[in-house]
């Protein structure tokens, strides 16, 4: 009894589903290129994006801006913080064999919230008197911080004599994130109205502070994530058969393991520290890839990648046109546009994990 | 030499060199974001120049209904702002995100930052700034004095207040826990213009009170407004709490509109002095406006 | 012949207890050895020190020479598979995909289309071929334990590209096998022992151990009591002192069932039959 064509039992030809995905994701891009409160005419888009800002032309040198910094900036940061959330979320499930695992489940959102307000609420008492008041660029970077030496300190809870276990860890994480409520709770409450003006900014999530400077500080962290976790692929697929049995495959466990996790605290913490918190991304995308796709992380991570950021600026695209000139809070269109198509996907195909 | 006689050359002369009109009347557009500062606008009479309000902008009442929103003040979008053409954008402290009005700089629309401080002399100054951010000096001093004036009488009325009113701001009774203001907020000051005394001056900021913080407080009056983040404004005297008080006892709410009362425009005198009416009512006053 | 795998001295303590206790095993190429013994006697425990999953406290494992731990994790893979006695996947991954894990990052010089090969290859072997795209979950357990032999022989299968020597471990690998399955599986890892893999394979079924070739190693409080064909080491006095039943004949009858297939025929000799390979039959 022969198997016939092997080619034909593998689940998903990876390679049109990846090109589909970007044919996607580029799909996106243009409509959230050309769409906008300002109705700059898609010839015209297109027209600055080639000649760029100096060969816009006097007239209307307005939508040259618009084109430019605004809208690329934003398309740009939105593609970056998709593809970081959803690929944490694909590593996440994986490591953690866990359909529910989120990116925050290492920490990092918590401790980036946490970092944030205590940059807010503290920081200024604490720095002011040497180097005056601080920068808004302050905030971010207390957010990144925060959320790597929140992972860093869990993961070290977590390791014992060179093994993580990742049971632990997952404890450990739930364990902080409710310490670091409580914290922040505390910290609201000695906060002065302007601090937690500034809290509230950031917490709200919303790309509608997308810059160049942004877009240049995010890309480093974000882009080494994303080129570096395809290489976790095998060793995640084989993890999900336990970790004994992936030792014997060869898989280099806990190297796997810390690699994982620090590549999610990176992306997650570079996402939240510059777009704020936006959730569902991390959670919905690798799990309807998933559904659609088979689990193989050899398909799974890249094509996360990509339909995470064309969610996220398709979403924002929304976000901007539905009420203009007003903007809805990204995290509302995230789950908004994710939920629904998720549960169709789990009413046509009941075959999700057995938790 | 009958046509040009002397003095017709000197009246020629006058007239050649005469300063031309400051600038062709170029059609000012404005963005203004800010509850008080839509409404010196209005005051100033340059409602027709504004072409988007934010969601705090609520009086006047149509200031929201006919222009264009361009959303909550603390999320603001570049684009959407951008798309209204404006030529200018007046903003009160704490708009942002910071880098949405940063953008809309870069793109060539000044951004005038009006300050925010809940007094008289930070009012006079915000009435001044968006006068000077529209050319509209003369009407802003003449707003700002009649604003001055209105703190004047005020304090007149508030030097007759026999027995100060000690009264408690409650902002919101979400979940059955009251969110009061304390030493610096808002509502602070306006309970000390209106010659009341701050039941939780303990405390600093917008803080919850503990149900024995309430009793502690002993408030003979709560004060509320009539939609505040919780919603209508529910009945204090509802929990047990606050009952016990002397407020409760007495049944001594005051309900006044959220904005007219803490938003610091120009008519922050007249809320003053409605709400030290609506808690001395032994005082020889009487209300300055029917806004409830 | 110098052994692929072999501990010496080797003790593993843990929680105050020694599981296992001054072992010495050599495992050498084409060999078929079934590690027997009452529940707790450190099967287990000596077969997960001996495939490097565990590091034993006292004494070493070496491998072709070489101290075990010196050996990176992706050199081990190609010439050691583990058939483990449970696994718990709750990844929705198709028979096929599970297979295919053995073959991920295996083997040098290994085209996509002849891992695929393989793949199919071990599916068949293991007759699970035609469970090929069902979902594992929706397996029963006897059908899970067959794809993870598919694997582990797809495993090795491609670790021949590196490896010449390799040693199979299986533990408790017939356990949810329905009875036909028990004997092919059995039957084909003797084969493989056969063309000169070596076999670690630890049964709780006696009589099926007894009917193995090879030598049988008897366990018990982590000690190695005697190494030997069965007629040595399983006794009738072995039979009362280790496992504490009583044989009724002297000795464990070299065949202890008759056996007979659909053709009426019993087996002969060492030959374990299943039904519907007639043509292997031939050949042994």
């Amino acid at each position: 009894m022969s198997t016939g064509t092997p080619g034909r039992l593998l689940r998903t030809r990876r390679g049109p589903l990846l090109a589909g995905l970007a044919g996607g994701l580029l799909l996106a891009g243009f409509l959230a290129m050309s769409l906008g409160p300002t109705g700059i005419p898609p010839g015209r888009v297109v027209d600055v994006l080639a000649h760029g800002m100096v060969g816009a032309g006097q007239e209307r040198a307005g939508d040259a801006l618009i084109v430019l910094q605004v809208r690329l900036p934003r398309l740009v940061l939105g593609i970056l913080v998709g593809a970081a959330l959803a690929t944490s979320g694909a590593l996440m499930q994986g490591l953690f064999r866990n359909p529910l695992a989120d990116p925050g489940l290492v920490g990092v959102s918590a401790g980036a919230a946490l970092a944030a307000a205590t940059t807010i609420v503290l920081g200024d008492a604490l720095l002011a008197p040497w180097i005056g008041p601080l920068p808004f660029a302050a905030l971010p970077i207390g957010a990144f911080v925060g959320g790597l030496l929140t992972t860093l300190g869990l993961y070290a809870v977590a390791t014992r004599s060179g093994r993580t276990s990742i049971a632990t860890m997952l404890l450990a994480g739930v364990a902080f994130g409710a310490l670091a409520g409580a914290l922040m709770g505390f910290l609201s409450y000695l906060s002065d109205d302007r601090q937690l003006r500034d809290l509230s900014f950031w917490s709200l999530g919303s790309l509608s502070g997308a810059t160049w400077v942004k877009v240049a500080a995010v890309a480093p962290l974000v882009l080494p994530v994303l080129l570096a976790s395809p290489f976790l692929a095998r060793g995640l697929n084989a993890l999900s058969l336990g970790e004994a049995e992936a030792f014997h495959l060869g898989v280099p466990v806990q190297r796997v393991k810390a690699l994982a996790i620090l590549l999610v605290a990176v992306a997650v913490g570079a996402s939240v520290a510059a777009a704020g918190m936006i959730g569902f991304v991390g959670i919905v995308v690798p799990h309807v890839l998933r559904l659609a796709a088979g689990p193989d992380h050899r398909v799974l991570l890249p094509a996360s990648a990509l339909l995470g950021g064309t969610l996220l600026i398709g979403a924002d695209t929304v976000a901007r046109t539905l009420a203009a000139p007003a903007e809805l809070p990204i995290g509302i269109l995230t789950a908004a546009i994710g939920a629904p198509f998720f549960l169709w996907l789990l009413l046509r195909r009941p075959g999700g994990f057995s938790l | 030499m009958t046509f040009l006689t002397r003095r017709r050359l000197i009246l020629a002369t006058a007239v050649l060199l005469a300063p031309l009109p400051s600038r062709a009347a170029v059609p000012r557009r404005i963005v203004s974001i800010g509850g008080a500062v839509t409404e010196i606008l209005y005051r100033l009479g340059h409602e027709s120049e504004i072409v988007g309000v934010d969601t705090t902008s609520q009086y006047p009442a149509e200031a929201l209904t006919t222009k264009p929103n361009v959303g909550y003040v603390r999320a603001l979008g570049a684009e959407g702002i951008l798309s209204l053409d404006p030529t200018l954008v007046i903003a009160t402290e704490g708009a942002g995100p910071p880098d949405a009005l940063r953008l809309v700089e870069q793109a060539g629309v000044p951004v005038i930052r009006v300050g925010d401080e809940p007094n008289q002399a930070g009012i006079l100054r915000r009435i001044r700034e968006v006068a000077r951010a529209v050319e509209e000096g003369e009407r802003g001093e003449a707003l700002a004095r009649e604003v001055e004036g209105g703190f004047a009488r005020l304090a007149e009325n508030r030097a007759r207040v026999a027995q100060p009113v000690r009264a408690l701001f409650v902002l919101s009774l979400q979940n059955g826990r009251p969110l009061v203001g304390g030493r610096g907020t808002t509502a602070d000051a306006m309970l000390a213009l209106a010659g009341a005394v701050n039941a939780a001056s303990t405390l600093e900021g917008w803080k919850p009170l503990s149900d024995e913080g309430v009793i502690a407080a002993a408030p003979e009056a709560i004060v509320m407004m009539n939609r505040g983040p919780g919603g209508d404004a529910q009945d204090p005297f509802a929990l047990p709490a606050f009952s016990a008080t002397p407020a409760g006892g007495a049944h001594r709410l005051v309900v006044m509109d959220g904005l007219y009362l803490l938003g610091f425009g120009p008519r922050a005198p007249l809320a003053a002095q409605d709400l030290m009416v609506a808690l001395h009512p032994d005082l020889p006053a009487t209300r300055w406006s029917a806004q409830p | 012949m110098s052994p692929i795998i072999e501990a010496k001295g080797v003790s593993y303590r843990r929680g105050g207890r020694h599981l296992v206790q001054a072992v010495d095993l050599a495992v050498t190429a084409g060999s078929l050895t079934t590690v027997v013994g009452p529940n707790g006697a450190g099967k287990s425990t000596l077969l997960r020190l001996l495939c490097g999953e565990l590091a034993p406290t006292d004494g070493g494992i070496v491998v072709n020479g070489r101290p075990i731990r010196s050996i990176a994790p992706w050199q081990l893979a190609h010439l050691r598979a583990v058939m483990p006695q449970a696994s718990d996947l709750g990844v929705p991954f198709t028979a096929f995909e599970v297979a295919g894990l053995g073959v991920e990052g295996i083997g040098r010089g290994l085209s996509e289309r002849d891992r695929l090969h393989i793949v199919g290859e071990a599916l068949d072997g293991a007759d699970v071929a035609h469970l090929a795209h069902r979902t594992y979950q929706t397996l029963s357990g006897g059908e899970r334990q067959r794809v993870h032999f598919a694997r582990v022989l797809a495993q090795l299968r491609a670790g021949r590209s590196v490896e010449a020597r390799q040693v199979l471990f299986l533990d408790e690998p017939i356990a949810s096998l329905d009875l036909k399955h028990q004997l092919a599986l059995l039957r084909h890892v003797r084969r493989l022992a056969d063309d000169g893999l070596a076999v670690v394979v630890v049964l709780h079924d006696l009589q099926l151990a007894a009917g193995m070739d090879g030598d049988l190693v008897l366990m018990q409080d982590g000690r190695l009591i005697d190494r030997g064909p069965a007629e040595q080491v399983l006794t009738a006095e072995r039979m009362a002192e280790v496992f504490g039943v009583r044989l009724v004949a002297k000795t464990l009858p070299p065949h202890p069932w008759m056996l007979a297939d659909e053709r009426g025929s019993t087996f002969a000799q060492d030959a374990l039959t299943c039904s519907d390979e007639p043509r292997r039959q031939a050949s042994s």
